[in-house]
């Protein structure tokens, strides 16, 4: 009987102090934990091949257009500070333009047909093999 | 016929009827699809609460474990990671209850206790999640997802807890 009167007096308001307290505690961890996970690596500098030839590398952190010639005849490449897509391209399927702009590190644009791959490359060396 | 050896009390009708409903109400959670695989509302948690509140501890672990092994055998999970994921889910959100349970009544109510449960019942999960099913850090991009869940989930149950705790059913 004594439990149940403390049960009743508990349920005069319907959320407490200390619910919303914990409430903002959880949200607060949430934003935290979301921004501390979700944060994926940027990356700094663009490298272009043609076939296995390194053309070169190039900052992300600037406004330019390059043309490259290719096997079959020019790609036009546009890097507009921190992404970077694929303009024009003598292919026929065109899906290095379909895929649009990349901005996040290792992420690659490769056109088959002109023999030509772009992708973003970060301050640090890449692996180019994982084992588990 | 002999006679039935084990003496059956009061309690046990109790833990029964309570563990009844719980498994009840999993089972219509397992049979609505999930936009998001994985997260599920935990709608059994409500029983447990009730329980701890209005009954006792002892009977809330009852009811909770009774749940989880009754509801895999149904389901056919019985011994599955999804079986295992669901006892270590089940069992830290008891532990973190029976740390919280006295905490103050005139300024938190049984909405926090359901916000604690929902968040240690993710704890568990991915403690197990990340130490046998899939070793592998990938699955820590996946935490902002379930935090919101049981943020969303916990304050929902919290309330219709209290709801039901107001009702003042006494059997």
């Amino acid at each position: 009987m004594k439990k149940l009167k403390k049960i009743n007096s508990q349920l005069t308001k319907k959320i407490l102090i200390g619910d919303l307290f914990l409430i903002f505690f959880f949200i607060g961890l949430t934003v935290f934990l979301t921004l501390m996970l979700w944060n994926f690596p940027q990356g700094e500098y663009l490298k272009i091949q043609m076939g296995n030839k390194n053309i070169g590398t190039f900052s992300l952190n600037q406004n330019i257009t390059k043309v490259i010639d290719g096997p079959i005849g020019k790609t036009e490449i546009i890097i507009d500070s921190g992404k970077v897509r694929v303009s024009k391209s003598p292919c026929t399927k065109k899906y290095c333009i379909h895929q649009g702009w990349i901005n996040q590190l290792h992420q690659t644009i490769v056109c088959v047909p002109n023999k030509m791959s772009i992708s973003i490359i970060g301050n640090q060396s890449e692996h180019d093999s994982l084992n588990y | 016929m002999t006679p039935s050896i084990i003496k059956i009390n009061h309690q046990d009708h109790r833990v029964a009827k309570l563990a009844a409903i719980a498994i009840a109400l999993s089972l219509i959670e397992f049979f609505f699809p999930s936009p998001i695989p994985g997260v599920k509302p935990g709608i059994a948690n409500i029983i447990v609460l009730f329980t701890i509140i209005r009954f006792d501890f002892v009977t809330a672990v009852w009811v909770s474990v009774i749940r989880v092994f009754v509801v895999s055998i149904i389901v056919g999970t019985f011994l599955s990671p999804t079986f295992f994921l669901s006892l270590t889910g089940s069992l830290f959100s008891l532990i973190f209850l029976f740390i919280f349970k006295g905490l103050n009544n005139k300024y938190f109510s049984v909405i926090s206790l359901s916000l604690i449960a929902a968040f240690a019942h993710i704890v568990g999960q991915f403690l197990i999640v990340r130490l046998w099913i899939i070793p592998h850090d990938g699955i820590f991009y996946l935490i902002p997802i379930f935090m919101i869940s049981s943020l969303v989930f916990g304050l929902v149950n919290g309330i219709i807890t209290q709801s039901l705790l107001k009702l003042n059913i006494s059997k």
